[in-house]
């Protein structure tokens, strides 16, 4: 040991260090390179750092908190810091290599929260996670960007979602309720986002997105209403309460149609306002709220109270514009005179009018102010019955004298009117009235008293009601004769010609005696009916009798009587007359011809004899008839006799000797009038009593 | 001191002219070249031990790093994934009041592990330079260092365990890191490297240190 050479044994340490190195260095060797190689391989790899910036870092953990992408970790928090002058709080976040070239200038970050909303619960495991940075970007790459500011909610458009962005603003004076869901048909297909008010404070508008395929639900005339809320009616059938869905009764809610088909596709930003409810929805495609319009004005000579601002300017029926402003007007140079008038603009609305391809306000002009040229005139007419408002229309009337309208930059055509505007119309509710005012009630009264005095006082006459037993006499006279022989003989021998007649039934024109009989128990119902009429007609009298009374006064009594003898002597003539008495006779006769004949033909028998036969047998049936159709003349005639007397005797109603020698005379007529109208009504009931004799 | 008390009586095999084979501990004449018995070749002293030793302990080191800063265990209840490193791990459950477990997860995966790196160390440095701690302390030291190094795998088994035990689907499970492939393999490295230490070269020192005075 200690004896071995020094300078062998130097030689042998001094061996090269590779020689005497163990094959054991390999492995810290390959482990150090594997390590390198792992570390250079992981800082290859590793992403870009990107700075969020938001509004504050509730629930951000550095190296904690994840960058999301569709619900995929990209990306790792490493450092929350602040912005320089403590504004924000700016997030770095390692984004992953691979997706880092996408996050570029249009990417969005939000912070992913747990919410509760009406809708449901949202980023529900985010509870227990803590929160997670979600990004939004397309798929292609664009220009790099590292500083980024997050939003402060939930974005509408989510990944993966695509859809339709509108803007919703309220109406004037109207609500919305922003964050809430869009429904159709109550499926939801959008979503209304934050909205903000506008920098006059005068609407909120909001951004809405209809999700893909339903965008093409919209289109330009689409109208939005807020379904939110509900109402409660109390109508003719009970109380009715509604509301689209517990969801937006909570939470509010939107919807919309489509009324007018047509109109294309909407460009994205194109802003819809959001009506009160639907009708309103479906009356504002009619409102010219939210198209450009065009102005005319029309001057209007008379009053036009009711006229007011908005009123509907009508053509045809069709809403086409509003009443825009009303206000005075003094131009003596236009109208020859200082007296105010009164100027309305027209708001029109180019696309109400109808014309074809595209509507521009100008063209829309120069059509209207053709059609002036044309003789289009403007009137008021009433709005409704109710509300007595005014609106107005534009009609065409065919004999307008020429106008030239005056059109030019800064000058609103005028529309003519036309006269008799109001008047023409149906009246409005002030015309009606108006006229109801006007009708003379308390005269109507007046003599609707007077008349039912006179009634009372000639119901009550004593005479009057004596005539009931006068009918019942007349009743009487009648009976007997119709009793009489020769009424009652008439029966057998028209029985006999009867049998004749059957046995001819077969040639015989049976048909046109019954309809001569039929027409004459019709008249003689007439007859019987104008007796009756002129009987219930002396109430009807009382006012002719009254202007008569008044005549018959300033009359001499002597004339009036002697006319009246005259009519009496006339009325008893009438009833003496040959028509009346020998009615009977007649048909007796004629049935004795009759039977004679038949007599004759069946003795006969021939055949040549039937034509000849049948000849007076119809003429038989005629005479018949015409002496039956005499009775409704013989009526009339006596009706006529009785109307003037009538008409005499009311003068002297007070009692007078006239009066009761008139009355006598009248009743007597009467009495002939009943008779005949019994015999009228007898024949009418059972027209073969009449050749039966019962 | 006791030790140079002890020095006295030490005589190196290599004294008397022997040399020992070193897997069946058969005693042979110096210079003989394989083991007559097991047929392993015999040498007096390896004079690669301390490459081997280093190198493994440097592997050993290595692995360590990467022990330490990746996740040990990975904690997945239903609604959170937990990612604990060794010492993490231990901090959190002394949060929880079990100083006791912490303890001994410390122990057995930093105070142990550090403390076998930094005894390998100084016995290889100790070989080859003047050590003031006596050969029979650096022999226990060897001794302890190689039996309790096998114990290192502790922190792999309960993470083997936990991992096999607790699997409940979504409800929780419980994963090995990354962290745990790299201590298991330092444990190994480490193992190895105190195995390749051939603690004859203790000796040699003391021999050495004995014979210089006598050189001079």
């Amino acid at each position: 040991m200690s004896e071995t050479p020094t300078p062998v044994a130097i030689e042998t340490a001094r061996k090269p260090f590779f020689a005497r190195a163990s094959f054991v260095w390999l492995i810290p060797i390959l482990a150090l390179v594997i390590a390198l190689g792992v570390a250079w391989q992981a800082y290859i790899e590793r992403g870009p750092l990107i700075e969020i910036e938001f509004d504050n870092g509730a629930g951000i953990a550095e190296r904690e908190t994840e960058l999301r992408y569709r619900d995929i970790t990209v990306g790792v928090v490493e450092e929350v810091k602040f912005a320089s002058d403590l504004s924000a709080v700016v997030v770095h976040v390692r984004v992953d290599k691979d997706v880092a070239p996408f996050v570029d200038a249009e990417s969005t970050f939000w912070v992913v929260r747990p919410e509760l909303t009406t809708r449901g619960v949202s980023g529900l495991d985010t509870v227990l996670t803590g929160v997670y940075i979600e990004g939004s970007w397309d798929g292609d790459i664009g220009e790099e960007q590292t500083r980024f500011t997050g939003l402060n909610e939930t974005p509408l458009l989510r990944n993966g979602k695509k859809g339709l962005e509108i803007a919703l603003r309220t109406t004037p004076g109207g609500s919305l309720t922003d964050d809430s869901p869009i429904t159709f048909r109550g499926i939801e297909v959008g979503r209304v986002g934050k909205a903000r008010i506008s920098e006059q404070g005068n609407f909120a508008i909001a951004k809405a997105i209809i999700y893909e395929p339903h965008n093409r639900l919209v289109s330009p005339t689409t109208r939005f209403w807020d379904t939110s809320g509900f109402t409660f009616s109390v109508g003719p059938s009970g109380a009715e309460i509604d509301f689209s869905s517990l969801a937006t009764l909570v939470g509010g809610g939107l919807t919309f149609d489509t009324f007018v088909s047509g109109g294309g596709g909407v460009s994205t930003g194109t802003v819809f306002q959001v009506y009160a409810d639907e009708s309103e929805a479906r009356n504002s495609l009619f409102s010219a709220s939210d198209v450009e319009t065009f102005e005319m004005r029309v001057v209007f000579d008379e009053n036009i109270s009711g006229l007011a601002l908005g009123a509907a300017v009508k053509l045809s029926g069709l809403t086409i514009g509003e009443v825009k402003s009303v206000s005075g007007i003094i131009d003596e140079e236009a109208f020859g005179d200082s007296r105010v008038r009164l100027n309305a603009v027209l708001a029109l609305q180019p696309a109400r009018i109808g014309l074809q391809d595209e509507v521009t306000p100008e063209a829309a002009l120069q059509f209207m102010v053709q059609q002036v040229e044309d003789g289009l005139r403007a009137r008021l007419a009433s709005a409704g019955l109710l509300t007595g408002g005014l609106r107005v229309e534009l009609v065409q009337v065919d004999d307008a004298p020429k106008v030239i309208v005056e059109t030019g930059e800064g000058i609103i055509p005028i529309v003519p009117t036309t006269e008799s505007e109001i008047s023409d119309v149906a009246a409005t509710v002030e015309g009606v009235v108006a006229r109801v005012n006007n009708l003379p009630i308390e005269e109507l009264l007046d003599s609707a008293i007077g008349f039912l005095e006179s009634a009372n006082a000639f119901i009550s006459d004593e005479d009057l009601r004596e005539t009931p037993q006068d009918v019942r006499a007349l009743l009487g006279d009648v009976r007997g004769f119709v009793a009489s022989d020769n009424l009652q003989s008439v029966p057998g021998k028209l029985n006999t010609a009867l049998g004749h007649f059957e046995s001819l039934m077969a040639q015989l024109e049976e048909q046109e005696l019954a309809t001569r009989l039929t027409a004459a128990v019709d008249a003689a119902a007439a007859a019987a009916d104008g007796v009756t009429t002129s009987v219930e007609g002396v109430p009807a009298l009382v006012e002719q009798l009254q202007a008569v009374a008044a005549k018959a006064e300033t009359l001499p009594l002597k004339d009036l009587t002697t006319q009246l003898t005259d009519l009496t002597a006339s009325a008893d003539k009438i009833l003496n007359t040959d028509a009346a008495r020998k009615l009977p006779d007649d048909l007796g006769t004629a049935l004795n011809e009759i039977n004679a004949t038949l007599a004759e033909l069946r003795e006969g028998g021939s055949v040549d004899n039937i034509n000849a036969t049948l000849d007076s047998t119809r003429k038989a049936a005629d005479a018949v008839a015409a002496s039956t159709q005499e009775l409704p003349a013989l009526a009339e005639r006596m009706r006529a006799v009785l109307d003037q007397a009538s008409t005499m005797i009311a003068g002297y109603d007070k009692g007078d000797m006239l009066s009761r020698d008139a009355r006598k005379a009248l009743r007597d007529i009467s009495k002939a009038a009943d008779s005949l109208d019994s015999l009228a009504r007898m024949l009418e009931r059972n027209p073969s009593a009449l050749i039966r004799g019962r | 001191m006791d030790v140079t008390g002890q020095n006295a009586e030490i005589v190196s095999a290599r004294d008397l002219g022997v040399v020992a084979c070193t897997r069946c501990t058969q005693v042979w004449p110096a210079g003989t070249q394989t083991c007559g018995r097991c047929g392993r070749a015999i040498i007096a002293r390896d004079d690669k031990s301390l490459q081997r030793v280093w190198a493994w302990w440097l592997v050993g080191l290595m692995c360590y790093i990467p022990a330490n800063i990746y996740p040990m265990l990975r904690t997945r209840t239903l609604f959170r994934v937990q990612e604990d490193t060794i010492i993490g791990g231990a901090v959190e459950l002394l949060h929880h009041g079990a100083a006791g477990v912490a303890i001994i997860v410390l122990v057995a995966s930093v105070v142990i592990p550090l403390g076998k790196f930094m005894a390998i160390a100084f016995l290889a440095i100790s070989v080859t330079r003047p050590s003031s701690v006596s050969n029979h302390h650096r022999q226990m030291l060897y001794e302890v260092v190689e039996y309790i190094g096998r114990w290192s795998m502790i922190d792999i088994f309960v993470v083997a365990i936990m991992s096999s035990l607790v699997q409940l689907n979504t409800l929780a499970a419980i994963n090995p890191g990354r962290a745990s492939l790299f201590f298991a393999l330092s444990v190994i490295f480490t193992m190895l490297s105190a195995q390749a230490f051939d603690s004859r070269m203790i000796w040699d020192v003391h021999a050495k240190r004995e014979g210089a005075p006598d050189n001079e």
